[in-house]
């Protein structure tokens, strides 16, 4: 097997927030084609880990490496998409529908002052019609439940053909069908397109039925490749904790299991 | 029914009248120059204003045309166009705003208040010691947009055209900006300069409305198009068209009343922007 372009490497990473270190000599890779889940208690440093890759936090110590660039040098911002956890609490009367939303994530810094071509519109409406949402195109956007908000701006992120895709919580509060198409779709995106994706997820099931990655943390990051012999348990309760229980079964994931 | 036919002429009869008097109006330089002058400035306000209304800083128009009449009183003192003077105070007056929030030395409305009264007091300052109120100055704190000269219609021209065509060719990144500020920086937008840019325009078109309606009411002309178009609850495209139909229709509207009633220009236009919003209010809650 050859070996996969790294997309993120991270080696002795530490963050400091408030004057504590929320991340710690943290190391991991991601290659590409990854669908990697980060997951861990709440205030464990996950969102933390994710704007770190973006290079949105300052960093005490360590190196981070995108695309095999560091990150300090790194300037195609294009490649990456980013759809934040407050993405979808937006002023509900804000003027825009559907679709005019998803066309500004063909708004770049590589097309200023550029006007939107119809062959930027025909990717618009591509990402929606992939995303499940093209009935909603004409719609304001303050209208939409949280699973259509959360699809609209999953929609905007892949306007611009990412080849990695950052999403921190995209389904806080959203029913268990919505989630699951929800993971579905990107799980579509990861093995049709090789689109590297990273998500925070509280929904360890989707974590470990759909994705070939999972980034465990508190503080410490703990990281392993899910195989069905993995020992999910063992590796979760290095975040959680001692008490933490999670039986995994394969048969569970009612055939979305990646290596069934 | 001899009364009715009577009322019927003095009706018919006072439309005549209306009629000859407006074209008779637009034969006047003064009156064309008021309608041009008016129309650029409605357009900017609309287009600027909207965003301003977004980004949740709609008391901004207040604190910088305060803060410009600082630098007007300079010009009229100094014998300098005071447009000029006035725009040099309001682009200051933006950036520092725009600094105190960003450095967190003060939340935007305390900014405001600060600028407000530092550009005010000075413009005070320079008043009293000049010794007293002129004409000229309480045409900048009311507005005269009838007595609008060559000079000042040619400085309104260029600073609107120049406004819109910023704004035309960066609109999307500044409704980017708006919308969040966060994703439009990691999509590579360069949102420090843009911001900057943003800035400048307002100052501009803060200092060009002033001579429409004054100081005082400057605030009501860049936000009542805007946040009556928002009434209606329409897509961006729609909303921002509404922007612009609306305040060139209160505009137009004003001047040519106030030139039909001889009143304040000034007061009618931001009176008639201010029905024009309560209609929208209803028609948003009632109409749909």
């Amino acid at each position: 097997m050859s070996e996969q372009e790294k997309i993120i490497e991270i080696r002795n990473l530490t963050v400091t927030r408030s004057n504590s270190k929320v991340i710690e000599s943290a190391n991991l890779t991601v290659e590409k084609a990854d669908y990697v889940g980060i997951c861990g208690p709440n205030g464990g440093g996950k969102t933390t880990l994710l704007l770190s890759m973006l290079g949105v936090l300052p960093r005490q110590e360590g190196n981070i490496s995108l695309f095999g660039q560091d990150i300090d040098e790194f300037r195609d911002w294009n490649r990456i998409a980013f759809v934040s956890q407050n993405a979808i609490n937006f002023d509900l009367h804000f003027p825009m529908t559907v679709r005019e939303m998803v066309g500004l994530g063909k708004v770049s810094g590589r097309n200023l002052g550029r006007r939107l071509k119809q062959e930027d519109w025909d990717k618009v409406d591509q990402s929606m019609e992939f995303m499940g949402i093209t009935p909603l195109a004409d719609r304001r956007i303050g209208q939409l439940s949280g699973g259509e908000k959360q699809r609209m701006f999953v929609a905007k992120a892949l306007v611009r053909n990412p080849e990695l895709v950052l999403l921190d919580e995209p389904l806080s509060g959203v029913d268990a069908e919505t989630t699951e198409q929800f993971y579905k779709l990107l799980s579509n995106l990861n093995l049709k397109n090789d689109t590297t994706i990273i998500v925070v997820s509280h929904d360890l099931t989707a974590v470990f039925c759909r994705m070939n990655k999972v980034i465990c943390v508190n503080r410490h990051v703990h990281s392993a490749t899910i195989t069905p012999d993995l020992d999910a348990e063992g590796l979760l309760k290095k975040a959680y904790g001692e008490h933490f229980h999670f039986a995994f079964h394969e048969h569970e994931c009612k055939g979305a299991f990646r290596n069934v | 029914m001899p009364s009715m036919s009577t009322s019927a002429k003095g009706l018919s009869g006072m439309s005549d009248f209306f009629i000859e008097e407006i074209i008779r109006l637009l034969g006047y330089q003064f009156f064309q120059y008021a309608l041009l002058g008016g129309a650029l400035v409605a357009l900017t306000c609309a287009v600027v204003g909207l965003l301003i209304v977004l980004r949740k800083e709609s008391m901004i128009g207040d604190s910088v045309a305060h803060t410009a009449f600082g630098g007007i009183a300079i010009g009229i003192l100094l014998g300098v166009e005071p447009i000029l003077t006035a725009l040099v105070f309001a682009v200051f007056s933006v950036l520092l705003i725009a600094y105190m929030r960003t450095r967190g030395l003060a939340h935007s409305d305390a900014a405001m208040a600060v600028m407000l009264a530092a550009g005010f007091s000075l413009g005070l300052i320079v008043v009293s010691a000049a010794g007293g109120f002129t004409v000229d100055l309480f045409s900048y704190l009311f507005g005269s947009i009838l007595t609008i000269d060559t000079t000042e219609l040619v400085i309104t021209a260029i600073l609107a055209i120049f406004s819109l065509a910023i704004m035309g060719i960066f609109y999307k990144e500044l409704l980017s900006i708006t919308f969040d500020e966060q994703a439009a920086r990691l999509n590579g937008i360069p949102v420090t300069a843009l911001s900057i840019a943003f800035n400048v325009l307002v100052a501009v078109t803060i200092v060009i409305s002033i001579k429409v309606v004054g100081i005082i009411l400057v605030a009501a002309l860049l936000v009542l198009p805007g946040l009556s178009a928002l009434q209606l609850d329409q897509s961006f495209r729609k909303t921002l068209l509404a922007s612009i139909f609306l305040a060139l229709l209160t505009t137009t509207l004003g001047i040519f009343i106030s030139a039909l009633f001889d009143v304040a220009a000034s007061g009618i236009i931001v009176f008639t922007a201010v029905g024009v919003f309560l209609l929208a209010v209803a028609y948003g809650r009632l109409g749909r």
